[in-house]
Parts: C-alpha cells; sequence; structure tokens
C-alpha cells in the first residue's frame, strides 16, 4: 500500500495554528502529513499545538519554516523555498491552507 | 505525471518558484479562477485529466 | 463512469466557487465530497450554503472549528444534520478514497 505524502502551507498567521491540526489529523490517519509557514513569522505557538507538533513529529510528520525567527522562537524546522519546492515534488496533495 | 496549477490570484514570485520546481520535467497545465466568470466545466474536465491539482491562494 | 472529487475549503471566499465546481463535476456524472475547516466553516451560514448540499453527495463541517469561530454547536446549519458536523477524519476520507482532490 502506497501512503499519501500531504504538505499545507500558510502565509496567514490566522491560519498556522488551526492549519497545523489539521496536518496533525491527517497524520492520525496514517499519512505523511507536513506543514510549512512561509514568509511569515508567527506569535509564540501555545502549549496545545506545540504537542500537536510533537505527536506530528512521532508520526514522521514535521512543521517546517521559511522564517529563521520561527526556528528559534517556535522550534519549526528551517527550509528554503527550493527546499520546499523539491519536497513538494514528493507529496501526492499539495494544500496552499487559507488566506494568503 | 500531470500537475494542474489554479490560480485563485496573480500567482507573486514566491508562487512562481514554487511552481517551477514542481513542474520540471512534467507535463503542466493551468487554469485562472481570478477571471469573472470561471468555465467550471471546462476546470472540472482538467482536474479529472490531471494526476494532481494544486490550487494555489 | 466520471472520477470521483474531494474538495477541501480552507478560505472564506472561495463558495462561488465550490458551487460552480460542484454543479459542473455533478453535470459530469461525478460523486462530489465537500468538508469546510477553520474560517471557511463560517461559509455554512451564507444563504446559498443549503443549496450546496442538495446538490453534492456529501457536505461536512469541522464541527470544532465551527466551535471556535463562535457559533454554538447545536446550531446545525441549514442542510446539514448533526452526523455532518464532524471532524478532520473527513478530509482523510477524501485524501484516501477519491480519485480527484482539489483545495480551495
Amino acid at each position: 500500500m502506497e501512503y499519501k505524502k500531504v504538505c499545507f502551507m500558510y502565509r496567514h498567521e490566522d491560519y498556522v495554528v488551526d492549519g497545523i491540526r489539521s496536518a496533525l489529523g491527517l497524520a492520525v490517519e496514517n499519512m505523511y502529513s507536513y506543514g510549512v509557514v512561509i514568509d511569515k513569522e508567527i506569535p509564540e505557538i501555545d502549549e496545545l499545538t506545540k504537542e500537536s507538533i510533537e505527536m506530528l513529529r512521532d508520526m514522521e510528520g514535521d512543521i517546517f519554516t521559511t522564517v529563521q525567527a520561527d526556528v528559534e522562537k517556535n522550534d519549526f524546522t528551517a527550509i528554503s523555498i527550493e527546499e520546499l519546492g523539491e519536497k513538494l515534488r514528493e507529496m501526492t496533495h499539495i494544500i496552499p491552507y487559507g488566506a494568503k | 505525471m500531470k500537475i494542474l496549477n489554479v490560480y485563485r490570484s496573480q500567482p507573486d514570485e514566491t508562487v512562481q518558484k514554487l511552481v517551477e520546481i514542481v513542474n520540471r520535467d512534467r507535463e503542466v497545465d493551468t487554469f485562472d479562477l481570478t477571471v469573472d466568470s470561471p468555465d467550471y466545466s471546462n476546470l472540472v474536465d482538467k482536474i479529472f485529466e490531471a494526476d494532481q491539482t494544486i490550487c494555489w491562494w | 463512469m466520471a472520477k470521483s472529487l474531494g474538495i477541501f475549503v480552507t478560505t472564506t471566499d472561495s463558495l462561488q466557487h465550490v458551487i460552480g465546481i460542484t454543479k459542473a463535476a455533478k453535470a459530469k456524472g461525478s460523486n462530489v465530497k465537500v468538508f469546510f475547516t477553520w474560517k471557511a466553516t463560517t461559509l455554512s451560514k451564507d444563504p446559498e450554503f443549503a443549496g450546496l448540499c442538495d446538490l453534492a453527495d456529501d457536505v461536512s463541517i469541522c464541527v470544532d472549528s465551527y466551535k471556535k469561530q463562535g457559533f454554538d454547536i447545536e446550531d446545525i446549519p441549514e442542510g446539514l444534520t448533526a452526523k455532518k458536523m464532524a471532524t478532520q477524519a473527513q478530509h482523510g476520507i477524501m485524501i484516501e478514497d477519491f480519485d480527484c482532490y482539489l483545495s480551495l
């Protein structure tokens, strides 16, 4: 059986936390699920969202960011736009999530 | 692998870069959703023909 | 036989596109499932939402998102039933079981 690989992309801070929840929702359905915050620094995330990210990572998913400040502040994994583009090529589903 | 890129607004530099990488060496189609009256029937045909549809912001 | 189509709705300005695409896909004999999440659950209060529920084979919304948008979960939008006030598992179903997928 081929597992689905899904990548959510977030560009608006109002959509990041729920978008991470959506990514976790697919990971628990046995999919490889990732989220990427693009070009947007977001406030420090709450404990519940931190737990969601830990669960996501336990299931081989991850949350990435192109913004260095969020690597340090929110413990997201750093990724460049070029690296993201290459990662998207491996995905079965690509989801530009919410508003820009 | 055939990719359909659907645009909900004019693609900015970031989207253009991602699309360029995702499209590389693949068969590609596009659909513009920004027009006044999109031809939804044509869009559905394109979605059915594509292996993957990406609806950009 | 027409392919099936799952539509995942995450934006608040997309209802006309969802309706237009659903109508076109149904005219081609497709099975169409639509799932609304986060801020897009506010679209369930749009006067045209119930019409979409009649049109598509299956429409559901994320009940947790709906609650977070300030709605009472007992206040079920017209066109839906309590069973369609659902979870993110609906998104998983359209990815796993539907031929084609579109996010809006």
